[in-house]
């Protein structure tokens, strides 16, 4: 296994009587991206939330780059955790009252000091490598479901991050948007990009990832290469998942 | 019949007193802009420190809230009278300097400032709640996005969730100054010749209530085209909303448990 960026070890996690991740592993290698699939309410997006620490976990230990982020032993603190990992929404999320070049500057201008000019040139940069290089002043509103998507993925890129979250990123589009948005990240994943992907896109999971994650009832149901999890599973409810989800 | 038409509509009263009661109106309307201002970024410092997150800082929250609710709860004369009688027996006392207690800044009279400070200190209140509903009205994806970025709370209000929310709250504020502007006429009760005094002045001079006629249209210039403003700027935001616009997508229906969650420390 290539080195560890990211390292997950009892994750607990509950709302009220609602108890949404219940012990959940996850070994991310560098460079690795590790799909995650499953049905609505498996704790799927939880988890996601809990690596960049937008829902603390109540028990577990994260390591992100060899460090623990989180709990008393934490070593590193939000700002650590929160500047390498970046992450896309579903509903993408973009600043409604800011172009595109101004959704991707912004953070980098408080969070990194980056001057005006500097930001501005990252973000146009980003903005051409996801496609949008004719979109720069636009606003959201303007702009497809798809290109918005585009636009939050680049924001994210802009801090640099070393690993990527994307949280059924492409759950909100029409049909006919979702490719573009899979292209940027499956170009991302072969530049080597480490990405924690939530999706219901089973032939990006199988083609994309090294790793595919079926999880229920917030516990990792099973685990491992995508063709053998997709294709042949071993447990009773991934098959039945599966089943549901190809059928149509 | 004659009587009544001359007891509000005497025409060569009016025009004896137009200058008389303009000056009044000139000063409600400073008295207006000077505690509209003043209101406005009150407000708006009082509704950001109701939304500071985290344990530590509850006890601010609770200090806001209270302050909000006492003084949307309490009549804003009253306010002019505890605002007014305290400073000015402050300075009699010593215990507060002659500036501040009978303050006569910028030529203006002490009546003038405290009726400021006691417009600024309820309607602050009341415009803090327009703002919080602004901030609330933002989706709250925005704050997560902005946090996930790795801006601090700080940084997500100031570039993020305030602008929207103030954008969205416009119309809301504007109301609340036509009423601010309404109560200035409170202030007349400490002597300040605002236009409702003035109209009153001459009423008990001439047994005659045309300058206070005089006083009512002069308000009515500024706030029937105010009240116009409003409603164009709402019908603007609600074609923006069918539209889909904004680019502030609704949110899904809860997919994954968790979603739709408050709890964590953002």
């Amino acid at each position: 296994m290539a080195e560890e960026m990211l390292k997950l070890k009892g994750m607990h996690k509950r709302f009220g009587a609602l108890e949404v991740l219940r012990g959940v592993d996850l070994d991310v290698g560098r460079g690795q991206v590790v799909c995650v699939i499953g049905p609505s309410g498996s704790g799927k997006s939880t988890l996601l939330r809990c690596i960049n620490l937008l829902e603390p976990p109540d028990a577990g230990t994260i390591w992100l780059e060899g460090k623990v982020i989180c709990g008393e032993e934490a070593v590193e603190d939000v700002d650590f955790v929160r500047q390498r990992v970046g992450m896309v929404f579903q509903q993408f999320n973009l600043f409604p009252h800011k172009n595109a070049v101004q959704n991707v500057s912004m953070a980098q201008r408080t969070v990194l000091n980056r001057g005006e000019g500097e930001a501005r040139t990252k973000a146009a940069a980003l903005l051409n490598r996801v496609g949008l290089a004719d979109k720069l002043e636009e606003y959201p509103e303007r702009l497809s479901g798809g290109q918005q998507q585009r636009v939050a993925i680049a924001r994210a890129l802009a801090m640099d991050p070393t690993v990527m979250l994307f949280d059924e990123v492409t759950s909100a589009l029409d049909p006919e948007l979702v490719k573009e948005v899979l292209d940027v990240m499956r170009e991302l994943a072969d530049e080597g990009m480490t990405m924690v992907v939530v999706t219901h896109e089973m032939g990006f999971a199988k083609e994309v990832g090294d790793q595919v994650v079926f999880m229920d009832e917030g516990m990792i149901v099973e685990q491992g290469n995508p063709k053998d999890v997709l294709d042949d599973p071993k447990q009773e409810r991934t098959k039945r998942f599966l089943g549901l989800v190809l059928e149509h | 019949m004659e009587f009544i038409f001359d007891y509000y509509f005497d025409f060569s009263l009016m025009g004896d007193q137009f200058d008389r009661v303009l000056d009044g109106f000139w000063l409600t309307l400073k008295l207006s802009i000077v505690s509209g201002v003043l209101a406005l970024v009150w407000g708006l410092i009082l509704a950001v420190l109701r939304q500071l997150p985290g344990r530590p800082l509850a006890p601010i929250r609770w200090l806001t809230i209270a302050y909000i609710d006492i003084f949307r709860g309490i009549p804003l004369l009253l306010v002019l009278f505890l605002v007014s009688g305290f400073l000015s027996a402050a300075q009699a006392d010593g215990s507060i300097p002659r500036d501040i207690g009978l303050p006569t800044w910028f030529g203006e009279a002490s009546t003038f400032w405290y009726g400021v400070i006691a417009l600024t200190i309820t309607y602050g209140a009341y415009m803090a709640e327009v703002y919080r509903a602004g901030i609330e009205a933002v989706p709250e994806g925005q704050m997560e996005a902005a946090r996930s970025l790795g801006m601090s709370h700080g940084q997500s209000m100031r570039q993020v969730i305030v602008p929207q929310a103030v954008r969205k709250v416009i119309p809301p504020l504007l109301n609340d100054f036509i009423a601010l502007m309404k109560d200035t006429s409170l202030v007349g009760v400490l002597g300040a010749v605002e236009v409702v005094k003035t109209g009153q002045d001459v009423q008990s001079e001439f047994f005659n209530g045309s300058a206070l006629v005089l006083g009512a249209l002069m308000f009515l210039v500024v706030t029937i085209p105010l009240a116009r403003v409003v409603d164009v700027l709402i019908s603007r935001q609600q074609s923006r909303i069918s539209r889909g616009g904004g680019g502030v997508a609704e949110p899904a229906p809860a997919g994954a448990a968790g979603t739709g969650q408050t709890g964590g420390p953002l």
